[in-house]
């Protein structure tokens, strides 16, 4: 037997093991794009309809974390997500910004602070690290139900 | 270009403003909703009714925007008053503690000040 694995696969989950990747330029108004993609990996790995929403707000406050303190005028937002038994690991790199020539605004802070709030309340491990011309943020939500 | 509904309007209902919005307030939206605030404020109004009942998505943007016209309504007296009755929406303001800081009402009779 041992047929195609890929025209074995159920076509309309991913399992584990399963990692995709999404990179697009460093703009707010494609984050909208992010937030499609977290649904529909989501929704493929067996998270359960409320899961998925707050997975699609968690991935956009990932991405404005990523953007926080940059100049994003010249960098990629690079969104990797892996598929486990029990969860779903994404993060969110912001590559080739330079750190922002200005200093963050009250505004810029608050919002920071609100999106901390929003992925701990959220998902299960958060974080995020700065280096250089490289910003990520991560989370991890852990599946209620039995994997897809 | 990614296609993303989002519509402000601005009415008014007794004589206090009401800026009605729909579709998706995020980092690439908020700043409509920045400006429309500050406009109605920079009018005199120190009291606005925000009527989220159209609103399908907000994120940590939204909020700070918000937040701000919340300020600025209560340094000259006045209020921003949220209207909201779907329930993702709500669990956005409770996860922050915003559900405590404005005065959220389910329907804009109930928010009429």
């Amino acid at each position: 037997m041992g047929g195609d694995p890929l025209l074995s696969a159920p076509s309309d989950t991913l399992g584990v093991g399963d990692r995709v990747e999404l990179a697009f330029p460093a703009r707010g108004d494609l984050v909208v794009l992010a937030r499609l993609v977290t649904s529909a990996i989501s929704a493929r790995a067996g998270f359960d309809i409320e899961e998925l929403e707050d997975l699609r707000l968690a991935v956009g406050e990932l991405c404005l974390l990523a953007l926080q303190g940059s100049d994003r005028r010249h960098g990629d937002l690079r969104l990797e997500f892996r598929v486990s038994t029990d969860s779903i690991d994404i993060s969110c790199t912001l590559e080739g910004a330079a750190p922002a020539l200005t200093a963050r605004t009250a505004d810029g802070l608050e919002a920071e602070q609100l999106s901390e709030q929003i992925l701990s309340a959220l998902v299960d491990e958060h974080g995020r690290e700065q280096q250089d011309a490289s910003a990520r943020a991560w989370l991890r939500k852990r599946r209620k139900g039995p994997a897809a | 270009m990614v296609e993303q509904h989002f519509q402000i309007e601005e009415r008014s209902a007794n004589g206090v403003p009401v800026i009605l919005v729909e579709g998706e307030i995020d980092v690439a939206t908020a700043p409509q909703l920045r400006e429309c605030l500050h406009s109605v404020i920079a009018q005199g109004n120190a009291t606005i009714v925000l009527d989220l009942l159209g609103v399908s998505f907000l994120d940590s943007t939204a909020l700070g925007v918000m937040v701000g016209a919340l300020k600025r309504c209560r340094e000259l007296g006045g209020e921003l008053h949220v209207v909201v009755t779907e329930t993702r929406i709500k669990k956005i303001f409770e996860i922050t503690g915003l559900d405590r800081v404005f005065p959220i009402s389910d329907s804009l009779d109930r928010a009429k000040v």
